[in-house]
């Protein structure tokens, strides 16, 4: 294992190590309460940079797929058509991206980089970054009641998909590299050998964490089947629909969410410019065609629309993983309580009561000898 | 800046040559690329692909390649029904607009060689037909029997009249229209295009038959009844789905029914295809 120790006292100093390589680095702060958000680190607050922290509501999805994002501008020359690319690089390091919002991000690499049309905007932001995961081991910050990481396989502490993966040991933190970039980094002196104490120790504390998590779960294969196999009564999506307020919350919050749509407006004479904006699948207007004609009517056709596309077999053997990282945030935003494990649950419930029913009413004629 | 010479979000300028009504709102617009590789690279497309057109200040939308690949002239025809059609439909010859494509997997036009064609078309929905049509005239020698069947509201609203009339004369070809309310220029066949098939001398054979249809979701309905109902398995009805689209490229989400982005995976299905789908028409 590429692994090293650094003190508790230099954690940070991998801030300044990256910041000093030309990197623009964003990290979690806290503010009151459950207030906390991914920030520009700068001189004057970098000493205020939180490592264990409650998962900002924003996820750094907004990095690589910002809500707002210019794609074009488009002129009108003496009527003449021209369009003009313009794509955003970066050199961002996100440190302590926690491993649900790491596991979102490769999400997004297969989908937008996947199958066979790249996404050339996407691949532009995300081209340049550097990724520092910072484990979850707090059962007081990190862990919340709404994390379920380890229903999705993708925490507390990720397998892969990051540069350098930081876990807090106590009085120091073990990295461990994951790239050559990452591995760059140990020629610093902050890095220290470690050894294999300090290896069964991050053992032990990650073996910690994992016992820290509340009663928020997510049958995963459960669901995935029944949504597969189209078993699902249609009274459960609209007990599910019912919920919806539409209000697209879970769709913003949610690390592994792709859709977007894209309109023009006006930024100077014949000029303007096309951006894509966040779209949510639970907004009415989402399918609604020009002149009006909108496939999906009821609230629970587009409820139902979120959950298929992301329990669907079919999906997640496209994409290699169901795309719900098991964040909590569309648990912790529904007023409707109908986030991920809510919704896995109804319909967990609903098969069980189906399974009870066929059990209640045998068919066909009942053997004399039971 | 990386890569963005692989934009595929970038439209390709292009340039109105005329304009052609066809039907009250609806409008054939001709029109060639400034750049002549885009052309090139756009003349592989397959009957049934689409297209999405940019118009300045207005946006993007999705739109029929009604041309068969066969032939030279590009054009799109365009139904006035929102913002980004109406700035279309304002603009003149000599303007500029944007185009990027073809998308979508088309209809597999090779797959159904030694077949007999039916089409049956509603209203505006002639127009990606007009596309397979034209293709498979033009490799008359290909296919079985073509038929086509075409129903209007009124005799106002008959799409490709001047080609239709081509083709009902053109050998090879049986071409039947019918209206819903008739007025005192028509003197053909009054009813929904369904009853087409049962007018006096008309046969249409099922057996090794593939049925295009395409319409208003209402005729969409009655005519797979009555194509079922024929004995036509659902395998062997194909169609193309509208949806609301933002990218064509299977990123944007919008059109994604089941398990099926319509702008990749489609918009060319089979009825049986469209069942299992699971989504209103």
């Amino acid at each position: 294992m590429r692994a090293r120790l650094v003190a508790r006292d230099d954690v940070l100093r991998i801030v300044d190590l990256l910041r000093a390589r030309g990197y623009d680095v964003v990290a979690p702060f806290m503010g009151r309460g459950r207030d906390t958000w991914f920030d520009l680190v700068t001189d004057d607050n970098r000493s205020a940079v939180a490592l264990h922290v409650p998962n900002p509501y924003y996820p750094p999805k907004r990095y690589v797929l910002p809500h707002i994002e210019r794609l074009m501008v488009l002129r009108n020359v003496n009527g003449r058509f021209e369009a003009e690319a313009q794509a955003e690089t970066q050199r961002l390091a996100v440190f302590g991206i926690r491993s649900c919002d790491l596991a979102g991000i490769k999400h997004l690499d297969r989908f937008y980089l996947g199958r066979e049309y790249r996404d050339v905007y996407y691949e532009s932001l995300r081209r340049g970054m550097f990724l520092v995961n910072m484990a979850c081991t707090d059962p007081e910050q990190d862990i919340g009641p709404d994390c379920f990481c380890v229903c999705a396989d993708t925490g507390p502490a990720a397998r892969d998909g990051f540069d350098l993966q930081l876990v807090d040991l106590g009085d120091s933190f073990m990295a461990v590299a994951g790239t050559p970039q990452g591995e760059e980094l140990f020629s610093e002196p902050i890095f220290a050998r470690a050894h294999e104490s300090d290896v069964a120790r991050r053992r032990d504390v990650l073996a910690q964490a994992r016992r820290s998590f509340r009663a928020n779960t997510s049958w995963f294969t459960a669901a995935v089947r029944a949504v597969s196999t189209d078993s699902i009564p249609e009274k459960t999506w609209e007990e599910i629909g019912n919920r919806c307020l539409e209000c697209g919350g879970c769709t913003f919050v949610c690390p592994a969410c792709t859709c977007f749509t894209v309109t023009d407006r006006a930024i100077g004479p014949d000029t303007y410019e096309r951006v894509r904006v966040w779209d949510s699948c639970a907004l009415n207007g989402f399918t609604r065609m020009a002149g009006g004609f909108n496939p999906r009517r009821a609230v629970h056709d587009r409820r139902n629309r979120r959950f298929f596309r992301k329990l669907s077999h079919y999906f997640v053997q496209r994409e290699l993983s169901v795309a719900c990282v098991g964040c909590g945030r569309c648990a912790a935003v529904c007023h409707g309580d109908i986030g991920m494990p809510s919704v896995v649950e109804m319909i967990r419930r609903s098969l069980a009561e189906a399974f009870q029913s066929q059990v209640a009413k045998p068919q066909g004629p009942v053997r004399a000898d039971r | 800046m990386t890569g963005l010479d692989a934009n595929v979000y970038l439209p390709r300028p292009a340039i109105l040559d005329r304009v052609e009504d066809e039907i009250a709102d609806v409008r054939s617009f001709y029109w060639h690329f400034e750049d002549p590789a885009d052309d090139e690279r756009f003349a592989g497309f397959l009957p049934g692909q689409f297209a999405q057109v940019s118009v300045i200040g207005a946006g993007e939308f999705p739109a029929s390649l009604p041309p068969s690949p066969t032939e030279r002239e590009r054009f799109f025809t365009v139904r006035k029904v929102g913002s980004v059609t109406d700035a279309l439909h304002a603009l003149k010859p000599g303007d500029g607009f944007g185009v990027r494509g073809p998308y979508g997997n088309g209809f597999p036009m090779d797959a159904y060689e030694g077949m007999d064609l039916v089409f049956v078309a509603g209203g505006i929905g002639i127009i990606p037909l007009r596309s397979c049509i034209v293709y498979a005239m033009h490799h008359r020698q290909r296919y079985g029997r073509i038929q086509v069947f075409y129903g209007a509201r009124t005799p106002r609203e008959l799409m490709y009249r001047t080609a239709m009339d081509a083709w009902a004369a053109a050998e090879g070809v049986e071409c039947y229209r019918t209206v819903d309310r008739a007025d005192e220029t028509w003197d053909g066949p009054v009813g929904v295009v369904g009853s087409l098939f049962k007018l006096p001398g008309v046969t249409v054979p099922v057996g090794n038959t593939v049925a295009f249809v395409c319409g208003p979701p209402i005729m969409f309905r009655f005519v797979i009844k009555d194509l079922l109902a024929m004995g036509l398995p659902e395998g062997r009805i194909v169609s193309t789905l509208e949806r609301y689209m933002k990218c064509g490229v299977g990123k944007c989400g919008h059109c994604c029914i089941g398990v099926a982005y319509v702008c990749v995976d489609g918009p060319v299905f089979t009825y049986e295809q469209i069942r299992k789908l699971g989504e209103d028409i």
